[in-house]
């Protein structure tokens, strides 16, 4: 294969502070790789990260790139998009920064249907600052903030994007990156608020002390909590809890991408059309 | 014809200056007394081929107008009080990323949810210090309806000029003032647009943050072949996230300089009868209007009184205020809030002297209380 | 899409100023073709290695799971190159590189 990466990457910034075995090196080529199959001009791209290890995507790559505060990602990636309607808008963001400080605007986000691609890396706890649990953070873990076992329950981000109203929702991890890159290619082809959740090893962090301190342990782990969305519908009930499935959860392509919407909203003011009524939606609360 | 007169609210005359000034961006959340101006713009932004979006809350608002104006737009947020103090770390990363906003404060009855319906001018010191960390704030105080618009305008301009968030403070009494008001029109003030410095050599030879140390970055607008980075951290001349100590240093105090050696660029203010004056007023805002009313009673009566009013209040005319209260015997300082221009003029003057008349019920100050308190001295 | 070009006759190939020693690439071998090796100058102590290079079955899994641009795997296309099929003799040795620490055992294969 011999993908050449080096002209989607800042080379002057190599290598990245990620941990060594980081899933997030996998998920930077496999996004790299899908921007590519896009065939998008470098120039027509907007990379918006968050806080946190993740959060340092955005330094890496040769795009228009932004390093928002903790959790506002999708905030400010709405005025991108918006004041830039055909350009392409990804975020990236952990899971404690979309899910947590940033919950509000991920809900909104996948609320209003606005034409992002919405990348959030979860390894299940906070990593660049030692350890915090997230609201992905197993139940019963060590973690640094709750040192005799984590009592809070999880949240399920692909769960809560769906009920948040998101037009596009998948799940992959960096298990296997193929699968992980068709999974964005789809996200980023979507026309309307896309979220992928990617799950990601945090041997460092999250594993030393669960029983996982080495990036393929880790792995494993990940391994056995996830599975196909075919096989995970064929299971009872009361398992389901115990897994994750991947694969691309929802895919609605009726739904109005905000963009456009908002082009009917000019087109109001600008008296080229009536007003907006209940009678131009299907879905009338 | 330059000018024209209008009869409008101060919210609805900020909003047609964000309008005029080329505003395409505004992102809000329902603030009273500033909402209005997102209603107005929901209507006024779309019609110029501009988006107004009312965010899920204050910190969505801000963010995405500094997303905007990350990607070259010229942006407007508009907010009260409780709002601000919402806003505060994001108004951080723009001061620090050198991006260009400008956020509007009507201000209201605080602390806390306090009075939103009522007058106040308890956001100065928060306009000084919005953020965390070290802030040199541009702070601009309407004085009246007309100046509701041309400020507004003003403010687009500064903003553009020296590449951080520009706050145009109003108050409720104005936001919601009904009168008349002699505004340019709307093409004198599209000629007074002067836009952001844009770098036009060869990408591999941008260096958005490589400036002068008394210069602002110069930061291209999005997606036109110059791809840059943007963070709150510390950074290079790239843009790029760096410790080192003396890119560090040098990068905070130029975030200082560039506005202190160009004071002169910034400094606005109205002197009004204090050529011979025994007492001077300093009052801004809203309050002006009743001083300029209770100064022509006192006038009558022989006090030979005068106004100094600062209409940038960040960063303060100190020399000029000095000027005047190293002469002038008596200073009285009339605001709406517990002094927080008081103790400027205190530290501008050395003079442990100065007056002060403060009204935090929540109701504008009568001309009358202002001819009494004179009176007093 | 633009490819590295491979070096000659070469299936894989590394940039040890990339590599951070996690075990990855080593760890997804079907072919046993990587190896940790020991390297006092490295972070951890160990580097990658390419110990069996004539087993490379192209599958692509060490290029796809490095995260740091260490590794690359040649193009079928591009290069021309005719990678080897899977024996049970490799996959046999990859399984012993897994069992020991990610490192082929002294004197396998002796």
């Amino acid at each position: 294969m011999a993908f050449d990466y080096s002209n989607y990457l800042r080379m002057e910034k190599m290598p990245t502070l990620w941990c060594w075995g980081c899933g997030d090196g996998v998920i930077l080529k496999a996004v790299i790789r899908a921007i590519d199959k896009m065939g998008w001009k470098q120039d027509d791209v907007c990379v918006v990260s968050g806080i946190g290890c993740s959060g340092r995507f955005s330094s890496y790559v040769d795009f228009n790139t932004i390093h928002t505060t903790h959790g506002r990602t999708v905030a400010y990636a709405t005025g991108v998009k918006l004041a830039n309607p055909d350009k392409h808008v990804i975020c990236v963001a952990g899971d404690g920064d979309a899910l947590a400080i940033g919950g509000n605007h991920t809900i909104h986000g996948c609320r209003r249907n606005i034409d992002l691609n919405m990348i959030v890396i979860n390894n299940f706890i906070y990593g660049l600052t030692n350890s915090q649990t997230s609201p992905t953070t197993p139940r019963g873990m060590w973690t640094v903030s709750q040192k005799a076992g984590n009592i809070d329950p999880t949240f399920n981000a692909c769960d809560l994007a769906l009920g948040a109203g998101a037009s596009f929702v998948g799940r992959e991890t960096v298990i296997d990156p193929k699968k992980l890159e068709r999974l964005l290619v789809k996200g980023f082809s979507h026309k309307g608020f896309s979220f992928m959740e990617v799950l990601s090893n945090c041997h460092i962090n999250l594993g030393r002390k669960n029983k996982m301190a080495s990036a393929m342990e880790n792995l494993d782990w990940i391994d056995s909590i996830t599975m196909g969305k075919m096989k995970f519908e064929k299971l009872e009930e009361k398992d389901k809890m115990n897994f994750l499935p991947t694969g691309v959860l929802k895919e609605d392509n009726e739904s109005k991408e905000y963009c456009e919407m908002y082009k009917e909203i000019q087109d109001v003011h600008q008296g080229k059309r009536a007003k907006i009524t209940q009678n131009d939606f299907d879905k009338k609360i | 014809m330059t000018t024209r007169e209008m009869i409008s609210t101060g919210n609805e005359l900020a909003a047609l200056a964000a309008i005029d000034a080329g505003c395409k961006f505004f992102g809000g959340y329902p603030l009273t007394p500033s909402s209005e101006i997102m209603h107005s713009l929901s209507d006024m932004l779309p019609e110029v081929g501009g988006v107004a979006i009312q965010m899920e809350d204050e910190i969505a608002s801000v963010c995405s107008v500094i997303g905007a104006a990350m990607s070259g737009k010229r942006a407007l947020t508009a907010t009260s009080g409780p709002g601000l103090s919402l806003k505060a770390e994001n108004l951080g990363l723009a001061q620090m990323a050198e991006v260009p906003i400008v956020c509007i404060d009507v201000m209201r009855g605080g602390p806390s949810t306090g009075l939103p319906t009522r007058v106040a001018q308890g956001d100065v010191s928060q306009a000084k210090h919005p953020s965390h960390g070290d802030y040199k704030s541009i702070t601009i105080c309407a004085g009246s309806l007309a100046e509701c618009y041309t400020q507004t305008a003003r403010a687009f301009n500064l903003a553009d000029r020296f590449m951080q968030p520009v706050f145009v403070l109003l108050d409720e009494t104005l936001g919601h003032m009904h009168g008349r008001a002699v505004i340019p029109t709307a093409e004198q003030t599209y000629n007074e647009i002067k836009g952001r410095k844009q770098f036009d050599g060869k990408p591999e030879e941008y260096f958005p943050y490589g400036v002068a140390q008394d210069e602002p970055a110069i930061l291209n607008t999005m997606f036109k072949g110059y791809r840059y980075h943007f963070t709150g951290l510390h950074h290079d001349k790239h843009g790029f996230p760096t410790e080192e100590m003396n890119t560090c240093k040098l990068l905070i105090e130029r975030l200082f300089n560039k506005v202190e050696a160009h004071e002169d660029e910034l400094e606005a203010y109205e002197e009004y009868m204090l050529e011979d004056a025994d007492v001077m007023i300093v009052a801004y805002g809203s309050v002006s209007l009743a001083v300029k009313e209770a100064i022509r009673h006192l006038r009558k009566e022989n006090i030979k009184v005068g106004l100094f009013r600062p209409i940038t209040l960040w960063p303060s005319p100190a020399i000029k205020i000095k000027e005047y209260t190293d002469k002038i015997p008596k200073i009285l300082c009339v605001e709406l809030n517990m002094g927080q221009y008081f103790h400027e003029i205190q530290r501008v003057s050395s003079r442990l002297d100065i007056e002060g008349l403060f009204k935090v019920n929540g109701r504008p100050i009568s001309p009358h209380e202002i001819v009494d308190k004179v009176k007093e001295l | 899409m633009s490819l590295l070009k491979a070096p000659v006759d070469t299936p894989v190939w590394i940039d040890l100023s990339r590599c951070k020693a996690c075990d990855i690439c080593v760890s997804v071998c079907p072919a046993g073709v990587l190896s940790m090796r020991q390297e006092p100058s490295s972070t951890l102590g160990a580097i990658i290695d390419i110990v069996h290079p004539e087993s490379c079955i192209g599958c692509t899994d060490c290029e796809l799971h490095c995260p740091d641009f260490a590794i690359h795997v040649a193009d079928k296309k591009q290069d021309g190159f005719i990678f080897a099929k899977i024996t049970s003799e490799a996959e046999e040795r990859a399984i012993a590189i897994k069992k020991n620490n990610y490192k082929l055992p002294q004197n396998y294969d002796k």
